[in-house]
């Protein structure tokens, strides 16, 4: 399996995935960082193409330690405690946090959405479906 | 993959509104997510959203504790060494080392000497 997410971004061998598939858009990740520095910042193209690559395997390192939980507790589908979990136990206590109560407001809304759609009320105008 | 509408807002304080309530795209959380080992069968929903945001303030923090290396090294520009230094003088992201390593070891060796001086606590 795919344990080397590194090198140069000519690499294309990671299990046959396609390089726009196993990183995030570049310019997600640019705007990202341009908005955390100060105005007259600049950031070279190469940093961000080494932020996309830190990021997917930040993913994946999370992911992992996610998954291997359920797997100890016999569970099929990684869910947002996991995560947090999983980033708390990897060392990222300041994100776990935060997330958590992102992830309860979450269910909360979920929650309240289900319930008016089952009493016919149409919920508020959303996005699109998404890919 | 649902896009959550109901959440612009919600907790994403600085998040640009004009991407979306997300600013990273879930599908292509989830595929790197699926990818990331053999025993990931099954997601949630909610997993790449909590990512999601999880991302943001990964990517803030690297972003942020590299652009402190720039400056050091008087460069208002980011470079590749600043996020190298970055995963160097901080523990929580020796997972990124070996990434940061891979091309440009003599930058990198450099940047382990200079690292040295940096307090971050």
């Amino acid at each position: 399996m795919v344990d080397n997410i590194g090198g140069s971004s000519s690499n294309a061998e990671n299990s046959g995935m396609k390089e726009q598939d196993r990183l995030l858009p570049i310019a997600n990740v640019g705007r990202i960082m341009k908005q955390i520095l100060p105005p007259n910042a600049k950031i070279s193209k190469e940093s961000k193409e080494t932020m996309q690559e830190c990021v997917s395997e930040f993913i994946s390192f999370v992911t992992s330690e996610a998954s291997e939980k359920c797997r100890r507790e016999r569970r099929k589908t990684v869910n947002g405690d996991d995560i947090c979990w999983a980033l708390a136990s990897l060392g990222f206590d300041d994100y776990a946090e935060p997330l958590r109560r992102y992830l309860h407001r979450y269910r909360e809304l979920e929650i309240d959405r289900s319930t008016n759609q089952d009493r016919g009320n149409s919920p508020p105008t959303r996005g699109g479906e998404g890919s | 993959m649902r896009q959550a509408g109901a959440y612009s807002g919600l907790l994403c304080g600085g998040v640009s509104g004009r991407t979306g309530p997300h600013s990273l795209p879930l599908a292509r959380i989830k595929k790197i997510m699926k990818k990331s080992g053999e025993d990931v069968k099954m997601i949630s929903g909610e997993a790449p959203i909590i990512f999601s945001k999880a991302c943001e303030l990964f990517i803030q923090e690297l972003t942020r504790r590299s652009w402190i290396m720039a400056i050091q090294g008087k460069r208002r520009t980011l470079h590749k060494e600043d996020l190298a230094s970055a995963v160097i003088a901080t523990d929580i992201f020796d997972f990124l080392i070996t990434l940061v390593s891979n091309s440009d070891s003599h930058e990198t060796t450099s940047a382990i000497m200079e690292v040295e001086t940096v307090d971050f606590s």
